[in-house]
């Protein structure tokens, strides 16, 4: 190693060193070691973790809630992120319409590679809006005036502190809604791709149940009670679709609502035990989460997107 | 709903936020993926056209360099018959021309050994005469008017008839 490297990484790392071992030593942790009350600096309000969002203002009896605020903080830097790098798009492209093109023909492949390229364009926009939002939604939360400016709320007798962004994934309707729309998205595309009435019987299977009775009235006993056994089953299997098809929601929704979740509170946590740079590695392990998680959302809605636009297996006549 | 309202569901707001990624989803439908998908697909349409016009040009110099050797090849064919026939036309002319001199120097050759038998006949003559004339005066004047001079010159002539020296040829 060269002397050059040799001193960006001693600029780099003895301050943080120092302030890892300030953080240490005078923070809460340090301080309960050694029985002393931390200096007044350290003195970091106790994490307080609330599962449901905090309402910031009301309009009528509808509040607006702070997680309500960074998705829409959310949705217009996405917007208009997405406005400035489109603006005069050329066929030559530039760095900045590289840089979007990059991310949207990535995604396009992602979903190329697994639904192939009959489907791809109809399955793309749903999959990138779900890849976009959540990932958008866990970086900017990560940005330092999440959780940080706020207001501070008198109720009952005591105070409590209201930051006004408050990372969007982190309440739990904003991981159920994406899932929600997961679901819509994965029926619509299976109905599109092979007619209503053609993706609902999968779900709802009277043929050969029907067919089992119609044998059974006009006197052909012999392959009635067959039919009837196996209709009896199919009509249960696509009740255990339907009911698969709704749990994914749930697994979508808690899967995304505790990572996030648990991610802000380990960092809440951290940043408590000991102040400073501490918490640092734990938003780099966030960055990864929040890419993971949108990975996971939008990968499985195209797995279960691809599996639905499937042919289905021709029925047995 | 207890357990569920405790976490913080709670159902206006999970309407906005399902309100909310509907419009985020037609936003960016209108504004990121409708742009760039269009923008990806023309250059890849161009890039398309572009590589089958390369192959069609590629083809067409393929077949423009066969051409342009087979004119090559032409021309140098005809090139060669055109030397070869310059050749012979020149062999032609310089053996018609050969044969023009050689026949030109026998006429040439004859003419003067005509004249040089002319010249010869014409001197024997003279000779002859002469000699005659030298041989009538010696016997003249051996034999001092014996014989009349006719009588003589007939004899020298007979004489010199008889002789093989001085015969014609």
């Amino acid at each position: 190693m060269d002397r050059s490297r040799l001193k960006v990484l001693a600029l780099f790392f003895i301050p943080v060193l120092i302030l890892f071992f300030i953080g240490l030593v005078f923070g809460p942790l340090g301080s309960s070691f050694l029985g002393k009350e931390p200096p007044h600096i350290f003195k970091v309000p106790r994490p307080y973790v609330a599962l449901p969002s905090e309402s910031i203002f009301h309009i009528g009896s509808f509040s607006i809630t702070n997680t309500l605020i960074a998705s829409w903080f959310t949705m217009v830097v996405l917007v208009v992120l997405s406005l400035i790098l489109t603006h005069k798009m050329k066929l030559i492209p530039g760095r900045r319409q590289g840089l979007v093109e990059v991310v949207v023909e990535g995604l396009l492949n992602f979903v190329e590679s697994v639904s192939g390229k009959k489907h791809a364009r109809m399955l793309f926009p749903g999959v990138a809006t779900i890849f976009t939002y959540v990932i958008f939604n866990a970086y900017l939360a990560l940005l330092p005036f999440f959780g940080t400016i706020g207001i501070h709320h008198h109720t009952h007798g005591h105070e409590k502190f209201i930051a006004i962004f408050r990372a969007a994934n982190t309440d739990i309707n904003v991981p159920l809604s994406i899932a929600i729309m997961s679901f819509v998205f994965v029926e619509f595309w299976g109905m599109r791709a092979i007619g209503v009435f053609h993706y609902l019987s999968e779900f709802i299977n009277v043929r050969q149940l029907a067919q089992g009775l119609k044998e059974l009235l006009t006197g052909k006993l012999r392959s009635a009670p067959m039919n009837i056994v196996v209709g009896i089953i199919s009509l249960f299997v696509g009740l255990l679709e339907i009911f698969s098809h709704l749990t994914r929601m749930l697994s979508f929704t808690f899967r995304l609502f505790g990572n996030m979740t648990a991610g802000k509170i380990l960092i809440l946590v951290s940043c408590f035990l000991i102040p400073l740079v501490f918490t640092l590695p734990f938003y780099g392990l966030e960055l990864l989460i929040g890419l993971i998680q949108a990975l996971i959302f939008s990968g499985l809605t195209l797995v279960f997107g691809t599996v639905a636009v499937a042919p289905k297996h021709e029925e047995p006549e | 709903m207890g357990g569920f309202a405790s976490l913080g569901v709670n159902l206006p707001l999970l309407v906005v936020f399902v309100i909310n990624f509907i419009i985020l989803f037609f936003l960016l439908r209108i504004f990121l993926y409708k742009p760039v998908l269009k923008m990806l697909d023309e250059r890849s349409k161009r890039t398309k056209e572009a590589m089958e016009l390369a192959e069609v040009t590629k083809l067409e110099f393929e077949q423009a360099k066969v051409e342009v050797q087979k004119q090559i090849d032409k021309g140098r064919q005809e090139a060669q018959s055109v030397i070869a026939q310059a050749m012979q036309v020149g062999e032609r002319l310089r053996e018609e021309s050969r044969q023009e001199a050689t026949k030109q120097a026998q006429v040439i050759i004859d003419r003067t050994r005509t004249e040089l038998q002319a010249e010869r006949d014409k001197i024997v003559e003279d000779l002859r005469r002469e000699f005659v004339n030298i041989s009538i005066m010696a016997a003249e004047k051996v034999i001092k008017e014996t014989l009349d001079k006719e009588k003589h010159r007939k004899l020298i002539e007979e004489t010199l008839q008889e002789s093989v020296v001085l015969k014609k040829n």
